[in-house]
């Protein structure tokens, strides 16, 4: 009995050790447990799938700061390199300023794995703040928004921006954000403007959002690291990445992780259990 | 285990020793890192606003194009620095009036129309459009009941008896799963950031993942 009582009174830094070996054992390990796409990453990808190569450009906006990286890099990587798979043509834009840093450093890592070319392929408009006001001056033109991209250079210049006015030429816009900048997506440009939006965000913010995937105003959700590794998988296995699987490589550890937390929960509550009932016969 | 060559991957993997030391107990090399962040982020982050903010919309504008309508913006939003006059304190109410005025207008009716009409629109559609039938109708009639008794759990305009008692009751379980739900994913969130760090550690700082 004394063992179930002290079971809810372990302590905090044995479940922090433990917690640490179970994220450094699976990733160092490679496990590989099974990991199947869930309907929205289907939704979201299928989307992207059907688009024309070479058609008008989709419009991706990567509002988050490092604090967010291990969920929502990945997930910018694999949607870019699904696109320049497929001769997708991009615009990466931001609403964060500590965004600039992080797009950049996925284009030069993915752009150069399919030789896309900077101006024809992608664009990257940068930081601009004023979130709502933005999304809503894109509506209008987006040069209103983005006279020029990130380094300076007039949008005009670049061909590939030749057609792109506003959402009507931007066949899908997608959010991946780790705050609410998601709903003003869906509120601005979704609702005013009529453009098809899907989103990307952390885990903590998927279920805020779930009602607009069952409302139609969400075309696809990517959860967290989970969609993340899902979008990886769907690329892998459609022959568009070769690439190693990042957020994959994580979802092992989550895995695992979620197993030892549950643990710990039904062990706390027996152990609360035994404590009441061992109070109760005093 | 090969240690990287690079210093800057040396600092980053120190300052997040330094973080992770909290687990144990507060120390001062937490309190360095964490200052340090603060103070790096406020500055970068004036930097970043300064280049994308002032100079384009106010700088460029005035002192280049020689436009000077844009100074009236431009003074209005620096009466936010009266904030710090006891005298003139007062006069912060009018950027605000003027921020709060437009965010309003330009959010009110796409907020309604996206929020609360398609929402109702889609509740109600689910549950009724009886051809798609299985499992989506069973699901469309679950969110029905459960949108219905979550909002029957804050009607507070007559006590909770009778029908409008067991109506909130099943409302309670429906918000207890919906808490449930964001728990679950708030888990995996904060878990993933750890994952993010440990990989790190392990890939760029001592090599021993490839």
């Amino acid at each position: 009995m004394k063992i179930l009582e002290k079971m809810s009174s372990i302590d905090r830094r044995v479940i922090f050790l433990l917690v640490a070996l179970a994220v450094i054992i699976p990733l160092v390990a490679n496990i590989g447990l099974p990991s199947r796409p869930g309907k929205y990453t289907i939704e979201m990808y299928g989307f992207i799938d059907r688009l024309p190569a070479k058609s008008q450009p989709l419009l991706i906006d990567a509002t988050y700061s490092p604090s967010m990286m291990p969920e929502l890099q990945p997930m910018l990587k694999a949607i870019l390199r699904h696109c320049f798979a497929r001769k997708v043509r991009v615009m990466l834009m931001t609403l964060d300023p500590n965004g600039p840093a992080l797009c950049e450093a996925a284009l030069r890592e993915v752009a150069p794995e399919y030789n896309a070319v900077y101006g024809e392929d992608y664009v990257f408009l940068g930081f601009k703040p004023g979130s709502s006001a933005v999304i809503m001056a894109i509506g209008e033109n987006v040069r209103q928004a983005f006279p020029a991209d990130n380094y300076g250079k007039p949008l005009s210049e670049f061909p590939m921006m030749a057609d792109v006015r506003n959402y009507a030429d931007i066949p899908l816009v997608v959010s991946i954000a780790g705050s609410a900048i998601t709903q003003g997506w869906v509120i601005y440009a979704g609702t005013r403007y009529h453009a098809s939006v899907g989103a990307g965000c952390t885990a903590v913010s998927t279920a805020d959002y779930y009602p607009f995937l069952q409302s139609g105003q969400l075309v696809g959700l990517l959860n967290g690291m989970k969609g993340a590794s899902e979008y990886e998988w769907l690329n892998q296995r459609n022959g568009y990445s070769t690439a190693r699987r990042e957020a994959g490589k994580g979802m092992d550890a989550v895995s695992i992780v979620h197993l030892l937390l549950m643990l710990f929960i039904v062990l706390g509550n027996i152990g609360y259990l035994a404590g009441r009932r061992a109070a109760q016969k005093q | 285990m090969i240690f990287s060559t690079n210093p800057w991957v040396w600092v980053a993997a120190i300052l997040t020793l330094c973080i992770f030391s909290f687990l144990y107990r507060e120390n001062p090399f937490y309190r360095f890192a964490e200052h340090l962040f603060v103070g790096v982020s406020a500055g970068y982050g004036v930097a970043v606003y300064f280049n994308n903010a002032i100079m384009p919309n106010l700088y460029v504008p005035v002192f280049v194009h020689h436009d000077y309508l844009f100074i009236i913006p431009g003074l209005i939003g620096m009466m936010f620095f009266f904030r710090f006059s006891s005298k003139l304190g007062f006069l912060i109410l009018i950027p605000l009036a003027m921020l709060l005025g437009m965010s309003s207008g330009m959010g009110i009716a796409p907020t309604i129309q996206a929020d609360i009409i398609r929402q109702m629109q889609s509740t109600i559609g689910d549950a009724t459009s009886a051809g798609q039938g299985g499992w989506a109708l069973v699901w469309g009639i679950v969110t029905f009941i459960g949108v219905i008794a979550t909002l029957s759990y804050f009607f507070f305009s007559r006590e909770q008896k009778g029908a409008l008692k067991v109506s909130a009751n099943i409302g309670i379980w429906f918000i207890m799963i919906g808490f449930g739900a964001s728990f679950g994913n708030t888990v995996m969130a904060r878990i993933s950031l750890l994952i993010g760090r440990v990989q790190f550690l392990l890939t760029d700082w001592i090599h021993i993942i490839k």
